[in-house]
């Protein structure tokens, strides 16, 4: 059975090397046969691919312990779902899964696209036969799932803090995100080549890029909710590379989603668009890197594994061609029109786009600092908590501001003071929203007090464009209808403020108290008022919990408790926590309990209080629903890019 | 019956790779179907005149929305009616 | 007659901004914490991070006065270099034990690491299975 998913896996990279070649031959050729011929092979590595995750799922559900993956990361305790999410569990599984979304992608992106983009499309080809060139390679020579060993009895199982419903979710969703960036990179390589500059490569993988974009947003939060659920320290973002390596080409893809309106609608910023694609891509493989190579120290990866110089090679290799092609066409990439005023929406998508690279670059330089503090001063130095913090205030909170205004400006240019009129609403409500908030005592954290006020404002920006639109056409549903692009657009502005609100609150007006408590003995924490009422430990076949029980009584009364699990099999400690989900003010009492003595009953307790932090969660959910909105098919828009290019094709 | 299987598989994928070049051993017209040099002025000019008449159309919601007042349409409507009508000008009269 | 268009100056002057935002702030803030394994620790002090696997007896209490007390090797077993670590706070995470890999932050004089914080790692998902 190994033989059979090593074998499809030659085959697929044998299949990549050919769409590579033979593509690239085709297109310079302008051959139609072999360019068909390089799509179909490309097609078979989806196949082939296919047929090594089909042999790799059958032996993690068989439980083939001869097969090395297997036996490393389940065993036979392992419930289904989790004995399935090992797939992408580990090392070899998780590139399996992205050579498989890489060719499907590849294959649809390629085949929807053939009829009306032929030119384009041929080099797309071996672009992505390219990148799959290298992921089949590492797969076969240098990190390969099929390694067998005779079977052990039973496998080493999956830590137990990974058993979560989000741990199972959270991986795919990234790789969707990460692996669909290579779309549209694919097409603007296949634009810079066939010398299609113009934005037809944008307008075919708009949907593509906004996909990506939205299940690399959603998989961080769904991540964030586990670290807040399941590691326990009162926190959800702890600005480790692994968690930057995801961040950084999300904003790079927030900035190019912005900046493309530009280019499609006043033919500028084509350069810029361009770097900004292939810098969402390399970020992205790049992150790749820094989760598997051990460079930087890191929660999650520690050893110095052998895939490391390879990716790193990649993503130079990749960088340098495409910059160089880039400046090669540069000649075809000149701006149509110019920025003529300094308030604009084409100038506010210019703030934005540098707000959002300056934070990219920011976060980058944090997780590079290591590196180059090794390699220049002999010394490895470690940013902090506070760099990121720093940064994220100064260039997030004028972002937020800008949520507000670039909507309400117009395109060209808009004078000053039609723009204070459209505000005057917004900027009444922001003022009133601030003063309240002074007097209940939000004063006590000028950023959370600043987040909260260019909350405010965004929130109110929002809700008069819908007022405003909605009378205008006479429904909101129409309204959305026609343009969902924009009104999709509003409501994931609207999620970003709830998930700023929700930053905010939980971490500029949190609470948290370190107690040692004897049996009977009480504490206070804003508001609440918790007493010790003992320690139970209870045996259970795979597990001993041992728990601290609180009583609980303030704004909420009942009793919460948190402790230890130590798992029979594996053999592996787990920290519980205790969370009390207020949903009428969205906060969190949150209960950590580190030490716990079942026979004196003596406690060491830190206890939280997180206001609205679950204005984060609920911030996803509004997110995927005004991504899905702009997703939105239009049929109008598809006529309309059919016209343009139909007869063309045609002929 | 495994072999048998993988036989036929990658016997399928070898076709399919060959698969244009079995369908038209001899083919009169290989040439990828690009766009000619006049296709492509034309795209050109297809894709301003859209562009103009987006332009327009965004403004003119903008303006009957409220958010553009009635000074700042007056000074931003003409330059855009004249761009839209050069592009279609240019799309209508015949080039070659 | 062509004039320059003002809306570039306003972004040149943006990205000048942005840059000397961040310039400043690393020139007066760093907040850089220098990263060493045991055997780089020669002649070091002060505040700093010690990555390292967990040796020896664990000893004592993190909420005691004397403090949680273990050693420190070099991840990789290179070198015998060992460091002394007594660590004060919240108990460690549970993770943490004898042959772990650590990251301890702390005050390090007199040939001892005052550790204040403690991060274990998850063990290594993403080590090939061939190792």
């Amino acid at each position: 059975m190994a033989d059979l998913g090593r074998a499809a896996l030659v085959v697929t990279l044998g299949l990549a090397v050919y769409s590579l070649v033979v593509g690239g031959i085709a297109a310079r050729r302008n051959e139609r046969r072999l360019a068909a011929s390089a799509r179909n092979a490309l097609y078979c590595s989806f196949a082939s691919t296919l047929v090594a995750a089909a042999v790799l799922a059958t032996a993690l559900v068989r439980h083939d312990f001869s097969f090395k993956y297997v036996a490393a990361h389940t065993n036979r305790h392992l419930p289904v779902a989790y004995t399935l999410s090992a797939f992408w569990g580990g090392q070899e599984g998780s590139l399996l899964l992205w050579l498989l979304v890489l060719t499907g992608y590849g294959a649809l992106a390629v085949a929807i696209n053939r009829g009306l983009l032929r030119d384009l499309t041929a080099w797309v080809v071996p672009v992505i036969g390219g990148i799959a060139t290298f992921f089949s390679f590492v797969l076969v020579a240098v990190a390969s799932p099929f390694d067998t060993q005779t079977a052990p009895f039973d496998g080493a199982g999956l830590t137990p803090s990974l058993q979560n419903p989000y741990m199972v979710a959270h991986p795919p969703m990234l790789y969707l995100g990460y692996v669909g960036l290579s779309v549209p990179f694919a097409f603007a390589v296949g634009a810079l080549l066939s010398g299609r500059t113009d934005e037809r490569w944008i307008i075919a993988t708009r949907r593509w890029t906004l996909a990506a974009w939205m299940f690399l947003g959603f998989g961080q939060l769904l991540g964030a909710h586990w670290a807040y659920v399941e590691v326990g320290w009162g926190g959800y973002y702890a600005w480790d590379p692994v968690e930057n390596a995801a961040l950084m080409p999300w904003l790079a893809a927030t900035a190019f989603l912005h900046s493309v309106m530009v280019q499609e609608r006043k033919g500028m910023l084509k350069v810029w668009n361009m770097v900004l694609v292939a810098l969402a891509f390399e970020l992205s493989v790049f992150g790749t890197f820094l989760t598997r190579s051990g460079v930087v120290n890191s929660i999650h990866s520690f050893s110095k594994s052998s895939i490391g110089p390879w990716f790193l090679a990649f993503v130079v290799i990749s960088s340098i061609f495409s910059l160089a092609l880039i400046m090669w066409r540069l000649p075809l990439l000149k701006a149509k029109t110019k920025l003529e005023s300094a308030i604009s929406r084409e100038a506010a998508f210019l703030y934005n786009n540098l707000l959002l690279v300056a934070l990219c670059l920011t976060i980058l330089w944090g997780v590079l600092f290591p590196i180059v503090t090794q390699l220049l001063r002999g010394e490895t130095r470690t940013i902090g908590r506070p760099y990121y913090d720093f940064f994220l205030r100064t260039f997030g909170l004028p972002l937020l501001l800008l949520m507000g205004i670039g909507p309400l400006v117009a395109w060209r240019k808009t004078s000053l003071r039609g723009l204070l009129r459209t505000l005057a609403w917004p900027i009444t409500a922001a003022v009133a929203t601030g003063i309240v908030l002074v007097a209940v005592g939000g004063g006590s954290s000028s950023p959370g007090l600043i987040a909260y006020t260019f909350s405010a404002f965004v929130l109110a920006t929002i809700v008069v464009e819908l007022v405003r639109g909605t009378r205008a056409t006479g429904s909101l549903f129409v309204l959305v209808a026609r343009n969902r692009r924009r009104y999709g657009g509003y409501v994931v502005h609207a999620a970003i403020v709830l998930l700023a609100i929700g930053i905010a609150g939980s971490s500029a007006y949190s609470s948290s108290v370190e107690r040692r408590l004897a049996l009977g003995q009480s504490m206070s924490v804003a508001g609440y008022t918790l007493t010790n009422r003992g320690v139970t430990v209870d045996a259970k076949p795979n597990v001993t919990e041992t728990r601290a029980h609180l009583a609980v009584k303030g704004r909420w009364s009942g009793s919460i408790s948190s402790g230890d699990n130590q798992y029979v099999n594996p053999p592996e400690p787990s920290r519980e926590v205790g969370i009390k989900t207020d949903w009428l003010r969205g906060e969190d009492l949150y209960v950590i309990v580190d030490e716990s003595h079942p026979k004196t009953g003596i406690v060491f307790v830190q206890v939280l209080v997180k206001p609205l932090i679950n204005l984060i969660w609920v911030a996803g959910i509004v997110f995927l629903f005004g991504s899905m909105i702009a997703l939105w098919p239009d049929a109008r828009e598809q006529r309309r890019l059919v016209a343009r290019l139909a007869p063309i094709a045609s002929s | 019956m495994i072999i048998v299987g993988i036989l036929l598989a990658a016997a399928a994928v070898v076709v399919l790779v060959a698969l244009p070049f079995l369908r038209e051993p001899v083919a009169a017209d290989d040439r990828l179907d690009a766009p000619s040099e006049a296709d492509e002025r034309r795209f050109t000019l297809v894709e301003e005149r859209d562009r103009a008449l987006t332009a327009l159309k965004e403004l003119e919601f903008d303006h009957r929305t409220g958010k553009v007042d009635d000074a700042d349409y007056r000074e931003l409507v003409g330059p855009l009616r004249q761009a839209a009508a050069v592009a279609l000008r240019a799309l209508d009269s015949p080039q070659e | 007659m062509p004039t320059r268009s003002p809306a570039r100056l306003v972004v040149a002057l943006a990205v000048a901004g942005v840059l000397a935002i961040f310039l400043l702030y690393t020139a007066v803030a760093g907040h850089s914490t220098p990263t060493l394994t045991p055997s780089e620790m020669q002649g070091k002090s002060g505040k700093l991070q010690v990555v390292g696997t967990v040796v020896g007896k664990l000893r004592g209490d993190s909420h005691s006065a004397s403090g949680l007390r273990f050693q420190l090797a070099d991840p990789q077993g290179h070198g015998g270099k060992r460091v002394d670590v007594v660590y004060h706070g919240a108990a460690p995470p549970p993770l943490f034990r004898v042959g772990r890999s650590v990251v301890v932050t702390g005050t390090y004089a007199h040939e001892r690491l005052q550790g204040t914080d403690i991060v274990t790692k998850c063990p290594s998902k993403y080590t090939s299975t061939a190792s």
